[in-house]
């Protein structure tokens, strides 16, 4: 199986990390800012697979004609399964916040939102 | 007893926060007494931990499921971590205490939860020994503090908490980002290991990836582009929760920042990020004392005056000596006494009065003496006069700084401090010498000798320092001292 050279999915992650960074900095709408922090999290869990990937081998599950010295670096896919999970927990509770930011302001444009200042 | 057991600092509160829904059947008070019973268990181990690791003179290492590290995951209790777990198990019982009078929003079973969790996140943080179980505790943290913000369902908490959502999200990818830069170039997520690496790796991914790091833990830590999250939070949270945030949960990230910049100290390109340190550090002290200055609101005052003194702490961490990394843990105990003391007390000001507006406060001397006694000890230790604790600290500040030839921070310091007196002593004025409205109000025993331990505490520390230098001494020097750090972890298969 031929792939694309790494650096492209080093690139590939690393823009998705910055279009959600553009996102979270310019979006006015709360939803979106919530939509843009997930894209910066999947371009960090993309950016953790493919460090740990090596040219030509497979999966890390263990099974006929895969061994240790035929697949990848299994840490980082470890590490990105609990970095999923968080961010699962993350865009939980932020929805849950939003959801009562809209009961007491009715808006989700965040220049509205601001009872807090000073 | 087999130093394994220290993992009980871990499990303790973890399971029993998952017995909470059991609890609940029997009412709202048996939680709250559960809460305090569960944080007092907590401290036990956390000062039979103490007492181990400073007998001994030795740190303990848990090894998870029985793995020798870096395969297993290691949690590395040292003296500094054995003396913050305790600080935290002991804020979190009296915080729990606090509990009973100021907390009354329901669901109370899922704040007990919360609550466990949070103090959880905090020791693991202190404790561990493996860069990403640390990204885990953290994130532990960060959830259960966005959760604990947002608790009051008013809308304040729930843009606070958004806030706090926001930038802790983006803090915790860059965080991630770093850990993969660093795992891509070494190999390895154990800290141990990757101190012995630090010499190997290019000293542009030790900048960026160490950057990266800083700025991650930077939202924890409340240093100054990513702190904007800290006055709402600490404004909108329940009392108790402000007083933990500002006692401990900003420690725990102070520690981990302190921890891993120092674990490169052999890497090439060290240096810039000490001095990005310096600069953030600076500019947080700045930013939040001038921002105390014109607060009407005394939680919202002491919130940014909190911050300020982050800011001092991670300028002492920063100087990149010794002596600095002593005298900004010295500072960190003696933050977390003061801050616990002035959340409580003005906290209960703001449950007995009904609010926390400069105008609650006028005449307090006379409405709540014990509390404005306590209030005021708290906020002369807090501006540094000599005879209170943060005095020691700070003048160790201004020699570690001195000694490295950064003149200009001393400069900091006292800058900060003159700035300080101005807002404490308008609020001790107005508690003293403010209208009085002829009413009295009856001030609860357990708070009050809560309230009254933490005043002999900075007294204590205030006339006493040696002991506690001694103690923060050797909690600095387990920060600053690496190679022993490497020796003390019996890593498998690699080294001597």
């Amino acid at each position: 199986m031929s792939v694309p050279h790494i650096g492209l999915y080093y690139f590939g992650a690393l823009s998705l990390v910055l279009v959600g960074i553009y996102g979270v900095l310019v979006k006015k709408n709360l939803l979106k800012i919530l939509i843009s922090l997930s894209i910066v999290e999947t371009g960090v869990n993309l950016l953790l697979i493919s460090v740990g990937y090596i040219t030509g081998r497979s999966a890390p599950i263990l099974s006929e004609g895969i061994g240790p010295k035929q697949a990848v670096d299994p840490i980082p896919q470890a590490l990105v399964l609990t970095a999923i999970v968080i961010g699962v927990a993350t865009t939980a509770m932020a929805l849950s916040v939003a959801i009562t930011l809209y009961e007491k302001y009715g808006t989700l444009n965040i220049e509205e939102i601001r009872r807090l200042r000073g | 007893m087999n130093g394994q057991y220290a993992s009980l600092l871990v499990a303790l509160p973890l399971i029993s926060a998952f017995f909470v829904p059991l609890i609940k059947g029997l009412g709202g008070r048996a939680i709250k007494y559960y809460l305090t019973l569960i944080t007092a268990l907590q401290a036990g181990v956390a000062a039979w931990v103490f007492k181990t690791v400073y007998t001994t003179g030795k740190p303990i290492i848990v090894m998870a499921g029985g793995w020798r590290p870096p395969v297993g995951i290691d949690l590395y209790i040292g003296h500094f971590a054995a003396l913050f777990v305790l600080i935290v198990a002991l804020v979190s019982f009296f915080m729990a205490i606090f509990s009973f009078d100021s907390v009354s929003t329901e669901p109370t079973d899922k704040y007990a939860m919360l609550f466990l969790l949070l103090m959880l996140g905090a020791t693991g943080m202190i404790a561990t020994g493996d860069i990403f179980n640390l990204f885990v505790f953290m994130e532990i943290t960060s959830i259960t503090a966005y959760a604990l913000t947002a608790y009051n369902k008013t809308g304040e908490a729930a843009e606070a908490a958004m806030k706090y959502i926001v930038l802790g999200g983006i803090g915790s990818s860059f965080f991630l980002i770093g850990i993969t830069l660093i795992y891509g170039s070494t190999g390895t997520l154990n800290m141990a290991q990757l101190a012995q690496l630090a010499g190997s790796i290019n000293p542009t991914v030790i900048k960026v990836g160490l950057s990266l790091l800083v700025f991650g833990l930077a939202v924890e830590a409340e240093l100054f582009p990513l702190n904007a999250w800290a006055p709402d939070a600490y404004q909108a949270a329940p009392h108790p929760v402000t007083a933990m945030f500002s006692a401990f949960v900003v420690k725990a990230g102070l520690y981990a920042l302190a921890r891993l910049v120092y674990l490169f100290s052999h890497a090439a390109g060290w240096d810039f990020i000490l001095k990005l340190l310096v600069i953030m550090a600076t500019l947080t002290v700045f930013a939040a004392e001038f921002s105390a200055l014109r607060q009407r609101d005394v939680k919202r005052m002491i919130a940014y005056s909190s911050i300020s003194q982050v800011g001092l702490i991670a300028l002492a961490l920063s100087v990149g000596s010794q002596l600095g990394v002593q005298a900004g843990v010295f500072h960190m105990i003696n933050h977390a006494v003061v801050k616990t003391l002035l959340f409580l007390t003005v906290g209960y000001v703001g449950v007995k009065v009904g609010g926390t507006g400069i105008e609650n406060f006028s005449g307090l001397g006379r409405k709540m003496p014990l509390t404005a006694f306590a209030l005021t000890v708290g906020a002369l230790a807090a501006v540094g006069i000599p005879l209170f604790n943060i005095f020691w600290s700070k003048v160790w500040i201004i020699i570690a700084s001195i000694e490295q030839g950064y003149a200009w921070e001393a400069g900091v310091v006292l800058a900060a401090s003159v700035v300080e007196a101005v807002y404490y002593l308008r609020l001790i004025h107005t508690m003293w010498f403010g209208g009085w409205d002829g009413m009295r109000i009856r001030e609860s025993l357990p708070l009050g000798t809560i309230a009254l331990f933490l005043v002999l505490l900075i007294l204590a520390i205030g006339v006493y320092p040696n002991p506690f230098w001694t103690l923060a001494k050797s909690a600095g020097t387990d920060i600053f001292n690496v190679s022993r750090y490497i020796a003390n972890v019996p890593l498998m298969g690699v080294g001597p």
